[in-house]
């Protein structure tokens, strides 16, 4: 409402709160497209700004980002930030599939490679897996370069209908599924396997509405608040099966030159922290073909993700397409 | 900020819960109509939808899923506590079912590995629900109503 305020938009005829961090950007995405199929509007200006590193800092008060019922049985063990949450899911990982933090190095590092090529990107030097490995420990398993940046940032999509995207001067982007779901968390008592996330039932789901599979991704925008999320994300999106993310990434397949390039602005890792949208802001770089260095040659099917489903419990992402 | 040690802060909900540590007793709420487990407490049954509900104790019998240690301050309350363990507990009695807590060993602990339930009365007087290994974790396991 700010934003309609302050460009004098008298009549908004959409408007639309989410609230939370990186599990509803790409559902906001997939509910303006909702809204444009409706008719409801024309365009729409979809947008995330954060004040993350000046202002509030998820990880940097003790304080929970969100008063959710289980914050009473985390808070008194000292268990109140994300770092802590997704290592807690890493170490279940590293347990049951032998999963190794140079696994996660690899992550970390590929991302990193990208980032030098990205003006935009807050790390730009170069990083190696030694690098990686002698940083220090925040909370073990994960070392600093596990973890996402504190950003400063501001990401807006302008969204419109197929028809009026074709005539305008940019290379269409087209979304060709967008989904939602999970809704379980550790404190539901419905899930029996940490290490399988909402997007593996909700995947599926979004394949079949676009008409795609795993193979046919050029790249993937992948939701990296902690190099783990990529890695379980890697394998509940199909790109490799489940327990071997570990062995997937060291095979470079999600770097530079691999089958399937991941986050190829850097992600949270090295590019910032906007709650995921930036990652949609990339895809849309990479399909209209405008990524300079970094560019994925050829791209033409992007999946971009929200957080997978840990903590809140919920997910959502995008399957984007370049337009004729 | 929290400059002092977070505190449990009991709700409607969940007071029977916290009640219970105090005399050493793991309570758990149990649907009257399908018999599931379910914590923290709430109104509703998620499998089977019945509001008829009652509390248990459970022996607390457990096994390690995950554990973590934080170094990172993020909190004055924290500063002269790093590096600390925190674990993550899975109920025998309900896997689903799991709680974080503090541990109480030389030696770190092990994913899989069998733990018991300690009851910690804190300086404020508070208790809280730690962990350590469970040195006979074959002995019978059962809820009491």
């Amino acid at each position: 409402m700010v934003v309609a305020q302050s460009l004098g938009i008298r009549d908004l005829r959409f408007h639309l709160d989410q609230f939370g961090g990186g599990s509803v950007s790409h559902a906001m995405v997939g509910q303006v497209a909702l809204a444009l199929h409706a008719g409801v509007a024309d365009t729409i200006v979809c947008y995330r700004a954060l004040n993350a590193r000046s202002g509030f800092r998820m990880g940097g008060t003790g304080r929970p980002l969100v008063d959710a019922v289980e914050t009473q049985f985390q808070a008194p063990y000292g268990y109140f930030t994300p770092p802590q949450q997704f290592a807690m899911e890493a170490r279940a990982h590293m347990a049951r599939y032998g999963t190794k933090s140079e696994h996660f190095g690899q992550i970390a590092v590929a991302q990193r490679e990208f980032a030098r090529d990205n003006e935009r990107a807050m790390m730009r030097g170069p990083m190696t897996l030694d690098d990686y490995l002698a940083a220090r420990f925040v909370v073990e398993p994960f070392r600093l370069f596990d973890c996402c940046l504190e950003t400063d940032g501001a990401v807006a999509l302008v969204l419109t209908r197929t028809e009026r995207a074709r005539d305008l001067r940019q290379v269409p982007v087209l979304i060709r599924g967008a989904a939602w779901g999970g809704g379980q968390n550790l404190y539901s008592n419905q899930v029996s396997d940490t290490t399988r996330t909402a997007a593996a039932d909700m995947a599926p789901r979004l394949y079949s509405m676009a008409g795609v599979g795993p193979s046919d991704f050029d790249l993937a925008e992948l939701y990296d608040c902690f190099t783990y999320s990529v890695l379980v994300q890697l394998e509940d999106y199909g790109f490799c099966a489940k327990g071997e993310g570990g062995p997937f990434v060291a095979s470079g397949a999600t770097a530079r030159g691999g089958s399937i390039p991941v986050n190829t602005h850097g992600g949270f890792l090295s590019e910032g922290y906007v709650h995921g949208l930036n990652h949609v802001a990339e895809a849309v770089s990479q399909l209209r073909r405008t990524a300079g260095a970094r560019q994925v040659p050829d791209a033409e099917l992007a999946l971009s993700t929200a957080q997978p489903g840990y903590v809140a419990g919920s997910t959502a992402a995008l399957v984007l397409r370049r337009g004729a | 900020m929290i400059d002092e040690l977070p505190e449990p802060t009991p709700d409607l909900d969940s007071q029977p819960f916290w009640d219970g540590l105090a005399l050493g007793e793991l309570r758990l709420q149990r649907c009257r109509a399908c018999g599931a487990l379910r914590w923290p407490a709430r109104a509703i049954c998620n499998r089977c939808a019945s509001f008829d509900a009652e509390w248990v104790d459970c022996d607390g019998a457990g096994v390690v899923s995950s554990w973590i240690r934080t170094h990172q301050v993020f909190a004055p309350a924290y500063r002269d506590r790093v590096p600390y363990v925190v674990v993550r507990v899975e109920l025998v009695a309900q896997g689903d079912i799991r709680l974080i807590g503090g541990w109480h060993a030389n030696r770190d602990p092990v994913v899989g590995e069998s733990v018991a339930p300690r009851f910690v009365r804190r300086a404020s007087g508070a208790f809280v629900l730690d962990w350590e290994p469970d040195l006979a974790p074959n002995t019978a396991r059962r809820l009491r109503s």
